[in-house]
């Protein structure tokens, strides 16, 4: 077998440690700084696209916390305006309430009190008629024994019953 | 036909001499410089211009990168990283050795005994001065665990130095029996196309099939020495 021939064995071992060592520098300084180089600038690249996707992430994070509590607040002033509104309405509505009520209570008194008037100037009115009529009455009857007074006591008790 | 095993003489190109020893440039030798010049030339196409966003091209030597990164961290540890210079030459070298080689009229120094084993003794005094360098006296532990009671020190040093030189032996046989034993049967299959005529037709498309099988085989095998490379280099770095 040519391959145990040891006539080459050195020359080979020579070259391979010449060609060998040419190509430990060759990679060693030329070619895997370059390959080390262009990955470092991607991981480094990648490594920002990361940061900054967190970045991005983490705003709009901040952000859809500030808008739910900006909607939170608008909700809660909201319902605070209505329950002022609602409280001023109810306010206004038992204001407009009592004064009607009031005002319908000052009606149905000065009515009482008109009718009162009334009631009490148709009896007056009935009293002296009919005791104007009582008196014509008796003085065309010439019931003598009946005065004036008694006239005026029995319409009176006839009136007041 | 000719003889299979032809194809693994080593033919010297430029005879030379240095000290009394031969250290002719042959064709193993070109090969050699061939799988450098080769995988410097594709490297540089390929990176001549970076984006940050490979193009096809770029993803070549970078995939290349990762993957033998992702073993050496896998099988020694992400400390074992300084060193990846080293393993990422030891597997472009072999994967180019053994890809060369399969180019028709061309020499797998592969194959070879003497540079498969001088790389494999390379990668050896490497783990030991990475070895020494890190533990000092203490890397002579890998010889004699922890634990181990001192009287059986003559029957365990002894296998642990056997178990410990045996690795790189271990690593050439596989690379180098492979490698042989692929182009054998590739010469031998590709003898039959020329000698059966028309019929040769049947082993050239069996020839085409073994060749691309033989290309996954040099890939997997550069990918095997690569792997042990790391696991014998993490033996030297966190070893009893």
């Amino acid at each position: 077998m040519p391959q145990l021939n040891p006539t080459w064995f050195i020359s080979q071992f020579f070259w391979l440690c010449i060609c060998f060592f040419c190509m430990l520098f060759l990679m060693s300084k030329v070619f895997i700084p370059k390959i080390k180089d262009i990955l470092d600038q991607r991981q480094r690249k990648i490594d920002d696209y990361l940061v900054k996707a967190h970045q991005i992430k983490e705003q709009a994070e901040e952000s859809l916390q500030k808008y739910n509590d900006a909607l939170a607040k608008a909700s809660a002033d909201a319902n605070a305006a209505l329950e002022l509104s609602r409280k001023e309405m109810n306010e206004f509505i038992v204001k407009k309430q009592n004064e009607l009520t009031q005002k319908l209570n000052d009606k149905l008194a000065q009515g009482e009190a008109q009718i009162k008037e009334t009631r009490e100037k148709a009896v007056k009115d009935l009293k002296n008629v009919s005791q104007k009529w009582a008196l014509d009455i008796v003085a065309k009857l010439e019931l003598n024994e009946i005065n004036a007074d008694d006239i005026k006591d029995g319409i009176k008790k006839v009136v007041n019953n | 036909m000719s003889n299979p095993m032809e194809q693994f003489n080593i033919q010297p190109i430029i005879p030379l001499k240095a000290g009394g020893y031969d250290i002719s440039f042959t064709n193993s030798s070109l090969f050699m410089v061939l799988a450098v010049v080769v995988s410097s030339l594709i490297f540089a196409f390929c990176l001549r211009k970076r984006t940050i966003v490979p193009s096809l091209s770029q993803s070549v030597p970078e995939a290349i990168y990762e993957f033998v990164a992702g073993l050496l961290k896998e099988n020694a540890g992400a400390e074992a990283l300084r060193y990846f210079p080293f393993i990422f030459t030891l597997f472009l070298f072999v994967a180019f050795g053994n890809l060369l080689g399969l180019f028709p009229y061309s020499f797998t120094f592969t194959s070879h005994v003497a540079a498969v084993g001088g790389l494999s003794l390379l990668a050896l005094l490497f783990n030991i001065c990475i070895g020494i360098h890190k533990k000092k006296w203490g890397y002579l532990r890998t010889f004699m665990p922890r634990g181990i009671p001192a009287a059986l020190a003559p029957l365990i040093v002894p296998i642990e130095m056997i178990s410990f030189l045996s690795k790189p032996f271990s690593l050439t046989v596989r690379l180098v029996a492979n490698m042989t034993v692929g182009h054998i049967m590739l010469k031998i299959i590709a003898g039959f196309v020329l000698g059966l005529g028309i019929g040769g037709i049947v082993p050239l498309v069996f020839n085409g099939c073994i060749v691309v099988f033989e290309i996954f085989i040099a890939l997997l095998q550069a990918f095997i020495y690569t792997v042990l490379s790391c696991i014998y280099l993490s033996d030297a770095i966190h070893s009893h």
